[in-house]
């Protein structure tokens, strides 16, 4: 069988991951949590669980016409779909000019690529956000406005452009696999795999990373800083997964990714979770879900606090 | 697999087998309606010649082998009156002026080959009285009847059964006599060894009358090949023989050397040439005959309605050949989506080819069969630019989303119009209203697809921009198979078994091949690391 491989590598396929854990252990009234970023959101701050602030939440096109009022007393923001995927909608602008024109107000934004957009093209990103442009199923969205998140200075050599994001994949509550999605320059500075950005594997035990690859290659040192990228260790790792671990109680789904940013002041946060998570997290770390999953589904302890079992996955995987 | 799913697709997938297995060993209803095959349009018109007022001529009639429907007898104003008391029939047309028109007779010939095996050796000696004309030797002259006494000494000697005797002068006439059309009497004929196939066939004839056994020149004519009939070539009588022979007629052609055998592509006139010698003469009326194979009714749904009725089973009842004719269309073309969605499944979760929206394959295929291969595809194409491009030039106007795609939507029917009035030739895209319709649906992807190269970039977008065609082209293929749709269209609890069929694929978590090529460097590089 030419799939003989695959299998010894306990490699997780797209019809398994559907068929045995999404469908099995992902209720799907609870999807709603995950896909809409404005609920996870509401849910977080009742969970105590650290996110980006929401400076605004626009919900009609009504909303977008003294939005350059809003906008101005800011200096960053990053626009997003609540109900996007993939990062797809998403514009960071990493800051606003203010200038004064005839009297009036007049903002220029500034994007994290250095591309400058006028506030006309702002509105018509977000109101292609709200019809629906973004969002998973082609049904009407809700665009989001919240706080820029700085980089962590421990990836300064590690990333180019924009901020890199941790994604851990959690089943039934325990962390399972990891790994640091590192932007490039063929990426546009974006933690997007699919457009060449770094997956970098990470060692369960401590946080180092084990192994990098962009798209199906194997890579030593990041193309554009140079940096030996094995070097890398990522701080705070027990309480990255342990984060990690809490929003399986948070959402009460059974098989999720999480995606979490290092910032450099508040520490790990939660920037988005994905109740459909790749399978490409398999290539950054050289090995497979399968056996991972099967051990936690057949030994791990139930009843669980999330530190727990943020340390079971730490002694075991 | 839970039993519970296992007895449910055991069920879906195998009770509509049984019942095809059921129709066919016990109602005996074939699965798909019988090819209609070897049928002609068969059209003969006649210009009576001098002032008649009643004309006679020969018509074809329905026999073993030739099988006659839908034919028509031009009348107007004229009384026409047919005589089948023989086995031939012949028309007379009565009218008060003499005939100025062309007199017409069409129908549908169905012809199958006559073939009679292993005749017995025939010693009778005595024949029913009604067949005493076939027996009469024509007046010849005193030197001709010794030629052929002197010939039957030297072919015939000794021989004893009929069935021999003719077998004989079968060979004589048929080898012997080279076919010459410009020698036209028995006469000459035994003088030179040549002749027209009317006097082959007369030759035949009062060779084997002289013999005693009943015998009889036939008037036919020959179907035409695929070159006469692109040539529009009118076919003229042709003669061939019938000999009585245990107590049958059997077919005889001197000239195309048939011996008891009828191929299917002659159709009999009239089977006694001297009843209507005269009636077809030049000198009475002048005649032209057309005959073109029948492209309509490919299968003979009509019959095949008729079994399944009188079948009077579960079956005739429900039936969707009892629906109207346009519904029934609809229906044939509409039973084959269900297989498109196996062969997508199939390709989507077991191989893992990528597509735009989840059933665009489907619509594209659906395109496809109403229009045409080419011009589908094609029109797609231009679809996908516009699309492209729309992006780029509306993108300055700041539309909102959903009137930006009714944009597109309605400049892909501006270029269905435009096409349509300008093009010169618009038969192959079906009068069916919905013809375009899948189309204007596939537009509402083609969003997705700018936004597609813009997010995961254009190679990405080629890819799944080739799956989509591919899976299309797939489906279109069983489009291409005229049986499959009769098939489904005559067995529709089919698509329980491709219900079945698709839990099976639904149930399917192993490895998609596509998953093979994704992992296989993370394969490779592991291998590498462990022999480290």
């Amino acid at each position: 069988m030419i799939f003989s491989e695959l299998h010894e590598l306990g490699i997780l396929g797209i019809n398994n991951r559907v068929g045995r854990y999404i469908l099995r252990y992902n209720n799907r009234k609870f999807y709603p949590l995950v896909d809409n970023k404005v609920l996870t959101a509401e849910r977080a701050l009742a969970w105590g669980i650290a996110m980006p602030d929401n400076y605004l939440v626009i919900e009609n096109y009504g909303s977008l016409k003294n939005l350059h009022f809003k906008l101005a007393q800011y200096d960053s923001f990053v626009i997003k779909p609540a109900n996007g995927s993939q990062g797809n909608g998403i514009i960071v602008i990493k800051e606003i000019i203010k200038e004064e024109v005839n009297g009036e107000p007049h903002l220029m934004f500034r994007r994290s690529n250095d591309k400058i957009m006028n506030i006309e093209e702002l509105k018509h990103h977000i109101s292609g956000i709200l019809s629906g442009l973004y969002s998973l199923a082609g049904q009407s969205d809700i665009a989001i406005i919240q706080s820029k998140i700085d980089k962590h200075p421990i990836f300064d050599d590690y990333s180019f452009g924009g901020i890199p994001d941790i994604r851990v994949i959690v089943f039934e509550g325990f962390p399972v696999m990891s790994m640091v999605r590192l932007p490039t320059k063929s990426s546009d500075g974006r933690a997007n795999l699919h457009q060449g950005a770094i997956g970098a594997g990470l060692d369960m035990k401590n946080g180092w990373v084990n192994n990098a690859v962009i798209r199906n290659q194997v890579v030593d040192v990041h193309p554009d800083t140079g940096h030996k990228i094995k070097g890398l260790k990522l701080p705070f790792w027990p309480e990255i997964l342990e984060l990690a671990s809490q929003c399986f109680d948070m959402v009460g789904l059974g098989y999720i990714g999480v995606d979490i940013v290092l910032t450099p002041d508040r520490g790990p946060i939660i920037l988005e979770l994905n109740a459909r998570p790749g399978l490409a997290i398999q290539i950054a770390n050289l090995s497979g879900l399968v056996p991972r999953l099967e051990k936690i589904r057949n030994e791990a302890p139930r009843n669980l606090m999330a530190k727990d079992r943020a340390a079971f996955s730490m002694k075991n995987f | 697999m839970r039993k519970i799913t296992f007895a449910i697709t055991t069920i879906l997938i195998f009770v509509p087998l049984f019942m095809l297995a059921y129709k066919v060993q016990v109602l005996n209803i074939s699965l798909i309606p019988q090819m209609v095959e070897d049928v002609w349009n068969f059209h003969m018109s006649m210009r009576p010649k001098g002032e008649q007022r009643t004309f006679s001529y020969p018509i074809p009639k329905s026999a073993p082998g030739i099988k006659l429907t839908d034919d028509k007898i031009k009348s107007r104003d004229m009384e026409v009156f047919i005589d089948e008391s023989s086995d031939s029939r012949i028309a007379t047309w009565t009218a008060k002026e003499p005939f100025k028109r062309k007199l017409t007779f069409s129908g549908r010939i169905d012809l199958k080959p006559l073939v009679y095996k292993n005749i017995p050796k025939d010693f009778s000696d005595s024949y029913p009285k009604g067949l005493d004309i076939f027996l009469k030797v024509p007046d010849l002259l005193p030197e001709d009847v010794a030629a052929i006494s002197l010939l039957e000494n030297a072919i015939l000697e000794g021989t004893e059964d009929k069935t021999s005797l003719v077998r004989k002068i079968y060979y004589y006439v048929e080898e012997e006599i080279q076919r010459n059309t410009a020698i036209k009497t028995i006469h000459e004929t035994l003088n030179t060894g040549k002749g027209s196939p009317l006097i082959k066939a007369k030759l035949f004839n009062i060779m084997v009358r002289r013999k005693g056994i009943p015998s009889r020149i036939v008037v036919q004519v020959r179907m035409p090949n695929v070159q006469q009939q692109l040539a529009k070539k009118k076919s003229r009588f042709t003669f061939a023989n019938e000999v009585f022979l245990s107590n049958r007629w059997v077919p005889i052609d001197t000239n195309r050397g048939y011996f008891a055998e009828r191929p299917d592509s002659v159709l009999v006139i009239h089977h006694n040439y001297d009843e209507v010698e005269k009636l077809i003469s030049r000198r009475n009326a002048s005649y032209t005959i057309q005959i073109e194979r029948a492209k309509i009714n490919k299968y003979n749904k009509t019959e095949f309605k008729k079994t399944i009725l009188r079948s009077d089973s579960f079956f005739s009842k429900f039936s969707l050949y009892r629906l109207p004719l346009p519904l029934q269309a609809m229906f044939t073309t509409i039973l084959l989506i269900p297989l498109g969605t196996l062969v997508l499944s199939l390709a989507r979760n077991i191989i893992g080819i990528p597509t735009f929206g989840i059933f665009t394959p489907i619509l594209l295929t659906l395109f496809f069969k109403e229009t045409s291969f080419g011009f589908g595809l094609v029109f797609f194409m231009i679809v996908v630019l516009i699309g492209i491009g729309e992006r780029y030039v509306l993108d300055k106007f700041y539309l909102l989303a959903v009137p930006r795609l009714s944009i597109i939507l309605t400049l892909v029917i501006l270029l269905m119009i435009t096409y349509t009035v300008t093009a010169n030739d618009v038969s192959f895209i079906s009068q069916n209203h919905l013809a375009f319709f899948p189309i204007v649906i596939v537009t509402t992807n083609i969003e997705r697809l700018s936004i597609m190269i813009t997010e995961e970039g254009i190679i990405n977008t080629l890819k799944t921009l080739l799956g989509t065609l591919m899976i299309a082209i797939l489906g279109f293929s069983l489009y291409t198979i005229p049986e499959l749709e009769m098939f489904m269209f005559s067995n529709p609890e089919l698509l329980f078994t491709v219900m079945g069929l698709l839990i099976l694929i639904g149930k399917y978590k192993g490895y998609r091949l596509s998953e093979f090529i994704r992992f296989r460097d993370l394969v490779r590089q592991k291998k590498k690391l462990e022999a480290k």
